[in-house]
């Protein structure tokens, strides 16, 4: 008894925590498919329309369906987060939603856009010409970029906020829209978030066909099903590993205690080493691990001279607790492990296609192709495992405490809600696969020789199949006319216009430039300090 | 400021009436168990048009209000946990009954699909209602909380909105089994629209005496305030609508059930305005700075100008579909 009052007495900070990061944690594995995999379906149907391959158009037909099916889960997962920044959060929005809630509320016109353009590429497909369908889907993409510039604006205040001048009780007075939305933080977070979903998309989409190339399949459709979507992710991969170092060496001047518990680095410092592994403990030594000697000083100023900022820098209250910093570290290292694995597979595919002039053939670059997927999106998680925690104890850096931020609600409350919410997702999860797996089975069948059907039909977001009843028949009309078609082309082009406009403007704001100069401007400091 | 402020507000009010709308019309579908197939086909392009207004009249909330968004969150959070339940059930298990074929899984996909319908507008209704009771204080509760979310008010507006869901489901699916050439589940819905009407009409007057106990100026702002016009339409047009159903003439009925929920929510509206949590916060002390507001009004825009028209392309592209076979 002593223990169910202590139980419901206490305060919600933990269960709350746990369950925004579990509810995060979930709706990050929808993401890189929401924002990135719509690209490389309208790739894949350019390709099948440019070459007439009714395969490539097959494969994007398919693709559609499983888009539909992870958005709806998304939709669903994204409805929950927006409703516990209220149940869990009160506080957090109560005093920074003018700031904060601006990029949600991009964020939801982009939702929004990006589901009416979902159900209309998967109604598309019987309805429009081909040329008109792919004009219309090319709204997708700018849209999914729209949402994660919106969202990561939001996610950039909490780290380095900027734009709002504070009144005598901290309260918001005044906002400066771009300031607010365009925070340092933005910068170096965007590329790295979208070019990871691209990475990610692609190397899970890839990891499928590796799969079927394992199991024998190796016709027209496996190969380019898997060449296009792992080509462009293994592109981009280098690339990331790039952001991803300015991105921390930026953090260096923006968040130098997130930087340290990265590193577990406890006092500041030049000839700095950098740990591989290894754990922090309470008196500020690192157990275990690889020690690099003076590597980390190398990697933020090009020289083991630059002092690297340590966890004692800052306030012990202010800055992550040693579990916490661990943590971030683990997540961290993880992370670039990752990246470098998906390097080296790339490298390795980029010399065999160069000399060989064909795809590679070898059942271990399969094997290591099909785990590219799995490894891709566990690197998107420790990578934002890493910038939450790492934030720590702040929910808005320097300002306001995740503690000041949580609700009053009681500790059982939150605890109840969190196992409800496991239970629901959980059924989603198996439900999701079940049907995808349904469809996968379907498919399989079909290319084994039965009557297609159109896969669309049926889906969320899709078309409704037809309904089963005593109806009147009736004669199926024509397709739309031309002037018809030509007519929502014409609006499309100026619609997808307008957004390529506002993203061109979005984008100088972002330009990798400015990371480039964030960077240098943390080297600077780094090296003057 | 005001201006801009009030229109901000009428801007999110009016997206807000317009998930409840939604909301209500899916939620009614569920409750006719045996007309699933129609409610299934009938509901298909809407569902997941709810979450996405939802999503954005709490995003314009948060932002535009914050601290009316902190004050109602903190004190209601048990009625917003339970209605968010109904609401991830209710899509997520819709979108799986729509695509799962054996027979076997239908039955508990459907039972678990039709009770959320029930649990979202009630619980949401029930917060409207706690509101409305003047129980919320700024900033955090002042009473424990249990108080503020239980009350009369809370009560019989959560059960009014469950009767108005009813009832303008089963009036709009009326019209939908027309459109597909169902004259069985015409009749079917005809009757149930009626009882529906009936329903609403005598949780309504439990609803009105509440508030009258309750929060008697509201009563006063309902029934002689600027909501007067909009409380007495609802109140005068709820039995036509009944009426009209028993009578089977099929004009009109759609346009005033939707009239009839409208108003409602109107009414009470207006009969607390200027103040958005009644008597203690009003819209020019929650307002969001001057440019928050001018960025969410670009942004209302933008969802007037770019997402309506696809939304009407993608609708237009569904009632083909319903026309013709596609000629694939």
């Amino acid at each position: 008894m002593h223990f169910l009052t202590s139980f419901a007495a206490e305060s919600a900070l933990v269960p709350s925590r746990v369950q925004m990061a579990f509810t995060l944690a979930y709706h990050v594995i929808l993401v890189p498919l929401g924002v990135a995999f719509p690209a490389y379906t309208l790739l894949m149907e350019g390709i099948g329309i440019y070459k007439k391959d009714p395969v490539a158009i097959r494969i994007a037909r398919r693709w559609s369906v499983v888009m539909a099916v992870q958005f709806a889960v998304g939709a669903v997962t994204g409805t929950i987060l927006s409703f516990e920044f209220g149940i869990l959060w009160p506080r957090l929005m109560g005093r920074f939603g003018a700031a904060l809630g601006m990029g949600f509320a991009i964020e939801g016109l982009a939702f929004f856009l990006e589901a009416i353009f979902i159900g209309i590429y998967l109604y598309g497909w019987t309805r429009l010409r081909p040329r008109t369908h792919f004009m219309l889907g090319l709204a997708l993409p700018p849209a999914g970029v729209l949402g994660t510039i919106s969202v990561l604006a939001a996610n950039s205040f909490m780290n380095t906020p900027r734009g709002i001048t504070l009144g005598s009780s901290g309260q918001v007075v005044s906002v400066d829209v771009l300031g607010a939305l365009f925070t340092p933080a933005l910068a170096y977070e965007f590329w790295h978030f979208l070019i990871a979903t691209y990475i990610a998309a692609g190397f899970l989409v890839a990891s499928i066909y590796a799969v079927a190339w394992l199991r024998g399949r190796r016709d027209h459709y496996q190969r380019l099903a898997f060449a296009i979507p792992f080509t462009i992710a293994a592109i981009l991969t280098p690339a990331e590993i790039i952001v991803g170092d300015l991105s921390a060496r930026a953090l260096v001047a923006d968040q130098p205690a997130k930087f340290a518990a990265m590193e577990v680095t406890w006092k500041t410092r030049s000839h700095n080493p950098e740990v591989i592994g290894g754990l922090l403990n309470d008196s500020g030594q690192v157990n275990f691990g690889i020690s690099i000697p003076s590597f980390d000083s190398i990697l933020i100023g090009l020289s083991p001279d630059s002092v690297a900022p340590g966890l004692t820098s800052v306030a012990a209250n202010a800055r992550p607790t040693i579990a916490e910093a661990n943590l971030t570290h683990l997540a961290f290292d993880a992370m670039v492990g990752l990246g470098s694995a998906g390097v080296a597979l790339t490298v390795w595919y980029f010399l065999v296609l160069l000399f060989r002039r064909r795809l590679p053939q070898s059942r271990w670059f399969y094997r290591a192709a099909s785990l590219a997927g799995v490894g891709s999106y566990a690197a998107v998680e420790t990578g934002w495992v890493t910038t939450e925690v790492g934030r720590q104890p702040w929910i808005v850096y320097n300002l306001m405490r995740v503690s000041d931020a949580v609700t009053g609600a009681s500790g059982a409350f939150v605890w109840s809600m969190l196992s409800v919410l496991i239970v629901v997702y959980a059924t989603m999860a198996v439900i999701a696969i079940t049907l995808l797996m349904k469809l996968a089975g379907r498919w399989h069948r079909e290319d084994a020789g039965q009557a297609p059907t159109a896969p669309e039909e049926g889906a969320p977001y899709g078309p409704r199949s037809e309904i089963v009843s005593a109806r009147r028949p009736r004669r199926a009309k024509q397709g739309m006319s031309w002037i018809f078609q030509s007519l929502i082309t014409a609006v499309v082009a100026i619609f997808g216009l307008g957004v390529l406009i506002v993203l061109v403007i979005a984008l100088s704001f972002l330009g990798l430039g400015a990371v480039a100069r964030r960077s240098i401007r943390g080297l600077r400091r780094s090296s003057s300090s | 400021m005001l201006l801009l402020t009030i229109t901000a507000y009428s801007v999110a009010g009016g997206v807000d009436y317009g998930a409840g709308i939604w909301d209500l019309l899916a939620g009614g579908g569920a409750r006719a168990d045996r007309a699933r197939a129609l409610i299934d086909h009938a509901m298909a392009p809407v569902w997941e048009a709810n979450n996405v207004w939802l999503v954005l009249a709490i995003v314009l909330c948060w932002t535009g209000f914050p601290l009316l968004f902190q004050s109602v969150f903190s004190s209601l959070y048990p009625l917003f946990a339970f209605a968010l339940l109904g609401l991830i059930l209710r899509g997520a298990f819709f979108a799986f009954r729509h695509l799962d074929d054996s027979p076997r899984t239908q039955r508990p996909l459907s039972v678990v699909f039709g009770l959320s319908s029930l649990l979202a507008p009630f619980f949401f209704a029930a917060a409207l209602g706690a509101i409305a009771s003047g129980q919320v204080a700024v900033g955090g509760p002042n009473i424990p909380v249990w108080q503020a979310c239980i009350s009369p008010m809370s009560i019989s507006f959560g059960l009014v909105s469950v009767a108005a869901t009813a009832f303008i489901g089963a009036s709009f699916l009326v019209g939908d089994a027309r459109r597909f050439g169902m004259p069985d589940m015409v009749d079917y819905f005809r009757r149930r629209a009626v009882i529906a009407t009936v329903a609403l009409i005598v949780v309504g007057t439990i609803a009105l005496i509440a508030v009258g106990l309750e929060n008697s100026r509201l009563f006063t702002g309902m029934l002689t305030g600027p909501g007067a016009p909009f409380a007495i339409a609802t109140v005068a047009l709820t039995p036509v609508v009944g009426f009209l159903h028993l009578r089977g003439i099929f004009r009109w009925f759609r346009v005033l059930s939707v009239v009839v929920v409208g108003s409602l929510v109107i009414a009470w509206g207006l009969a607390q305005s200027p103040y958005l949590l009644p008597w203690q916060l009003t819209i020019a002390q929650a307002g969001a700075p001057l440019g928050t507001e001018v960025l969410l009004l670009v942004v209302t825009f933008c969802v007037l100008v770019v997402v309506l028209p696809s939304l009407g392309l993608l609708v237009y592209f569904d009632q083909r579909g319903a026309l013709g076979t596609p000629e694939a």
